[in-house]
């Protein structure tokens, strides 16, 4: 598909190809200007292929619209070039146990949790994390994480599964900074049950780390929802239940099955 | 039908317009937001209304394509291309998705033939856009398997491999035709401003 993979350009420009092959296609412009620059000249005459069909929208639409977008925050700005820091700067190394992580693990953990109905202090009892077999959380799609990207540059990287719920009608986002000095932006769908995590902002680590996220319930069980092989894919999950918290560790390259480290982030879906 | 009191003529703006709107919303000026609405709204919907068809299922996926208008604003780079371009891209993707979701549950049950696709329907409140005789013009420079190929992807939503199905023609034909429709028409827009 050397040579042929060029003639694409087409039938990508206009929405012809299936998701698999236009994840395909989308990495080939990563590396063909002539493609790029062909794709962007025919979807600008295919746009205007659309305009000419101009027909009136019912009038009330607009308000909707309006309203809508009313109570909806906008996306911050995508900066062109992603934290480069140092892996998990502020992580600490291996595990953390025995009570005195508390005052450590508590106060310098950037986080949007709310309290409410939650003793003070056994929201971040991580040294008493167990296991539990039946996972509040649960994984989208099979796999939205490691998944290829299928977006559009807009949400370039991100996978299908959490974009979807960051663009669903009554998401609601947050972004936490983390203790590893990156970003974490959070969306909850009541509507879609579901939430996602937009991890692009997170530190890059190095070869031996990844991000795991947690789902922590309120008496302190953790329970391992997803480990993120590729960051930048993001990851959707189904919503948990109230009073429990989503949180994210750097662990050994691999995954954990219990944390190792304190969280970077730590969120209340429930106070997004 | 220019009596039809729900019919509104869109002014025609410059193309700069849209650029400068957009560039306010990034910056959340709902003033603004309400002004762009007006400015493409009928463009955004349009593309709907063609690949959805249905008038409901059209509505909600103009609504999204504002909603994500709206949010991603900030995100947006006019170096790849012109505002209402991104938009109808947006808009376009939108209306393809909502045709797939419902079409992969009934599959090609009640699909429409080839035959009945590919005829010239006006809809409703069709209005006279300011492109509509240039691109008219332009679509008719292409060769008829170049039109159809391009027509039943864009204003269909089907994939080229189900257009090729359509047309009982060989994969890499339709694509290629595809492609070398698009130039065609771009080559011609580009020569008629
Ligand atoms: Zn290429």
């Amino acid at each position: 598909m050397s040579t042929d993979v060029h003639t694409l350009a087409g039938a990508y420009a206009l929405d012809a190809l299936s998701p698999e092959e236009a994840a395909q296609f989308r990495q080939h412009l990563d590396v063909c200007e002539s493609c790029r620059i062909e794709v962007r000249e025919f979807q600008k005459a295919a746009a205007q292929m659309g305009a000419a069909e101009a027909v009136t929208p019912p009038p009330d639409l607009k308000a909707r619209v309006m309203a809508l977008a009313d109570r909806t925050p906008q996306l911050p700005p995508r900066t062109s070039e992603g934290p480069t820091a140092a892996p998990a700067t502020g992580s600490t190394p291996g595990p953390t146990p025995g009570p005195g992580a508390g005052p450590d693990s508590g106060p310098t953990i950037a986080s949007i949790e709310a309290h409410r109905g939650q003793p003070a202090g056994t929201s971040r009892r991580w040294t008493t994390w167990l296991a539990v077999a039946a996972a509040a959380v649960v994984l989208v799609g099979g796999g939205a994480l490691g998944a290829r990207a299928l977006l559009d540059d807009s949400d370039a990287g991100l996978a299908a599964a959490p974009v979807q719920v960051f663009e669903a009608q009554d998401a609601q986002t947050a972004t936490v900074e983390t203790r590893n000095g990156g970003e974490l932006t959070v969306a909850v769908s009541p509507s879609r049950k579901e939430m996602a995590v937009d991890t692009r902002e997170l530190p890059a680590l190095d070869d031996e780390h990844v991000y795991q996220i947690w789902s922590v319930q309120d008496d302190g069980t953790t329970v391992d929802v997803a480990i993120l092989d590729d960051p930048g894919s993001g990851a959707a999950m189904g919503l948990p239940e109230q009073g429990t918290q989503v949180a994210v560790t750097v662990e050994p390259k691999g995954g954990s099955e219990q944390p190792t480290t304190d969280p970077v982030a730590q969120v209340d879906p429930y106070a997004v | 039908m220019g009596s039809d009191p729900g019919l509104r003529l869109v002014r025609s703006r410059e193309p700069n317009d849209v650029d400068a709107l957009v560039g306010r919303v990034a910056v959340g000026d709902s003033d603004a937001f309400s002004r762009l609405y007006d400015a493409v709204a009928a463009s955004v919907y349009g593309v709907a209304r063609r690949v959805v068809r249905d008038p409901e299922r059209a509505e909600d996926v103009a609504q999204d394509v504002f909603l994500e208008v709206w949010r991603k604003a900030p995100s947006f780079n006019d170096a790849r291309g012109s505002a209402k371009t991104w938009i109808l891209t947006i808009a376009h993707r939108r209306a393809v998705d909502a045709v797939r979701r419902n079409e992969s549950q009934k599959k090609y049950d009640g699909r429409a033939s080839v035959d009945e696709v590919t005829r010239e329907e006006p809809l409703d409140g069709l209005i006279e856009a300011e492109e509509h005789g240039a691109v008219r013009d332009c679509l008719e420079t292409l060769t008829s398997l170049q039109l159809e190929s391009v027509r039943l992807a864009y204003f269909n939503g089907y994939t080229y491999p189900e257009v090729a199905t359509l047309l009982d023609k060989p994969l890499p034909t339709i694509k290629t035709r595809m492609r070398d429709g698009l130039i065609r028409l771009r080559d011609c827009l580009e020569g008629a401003r």
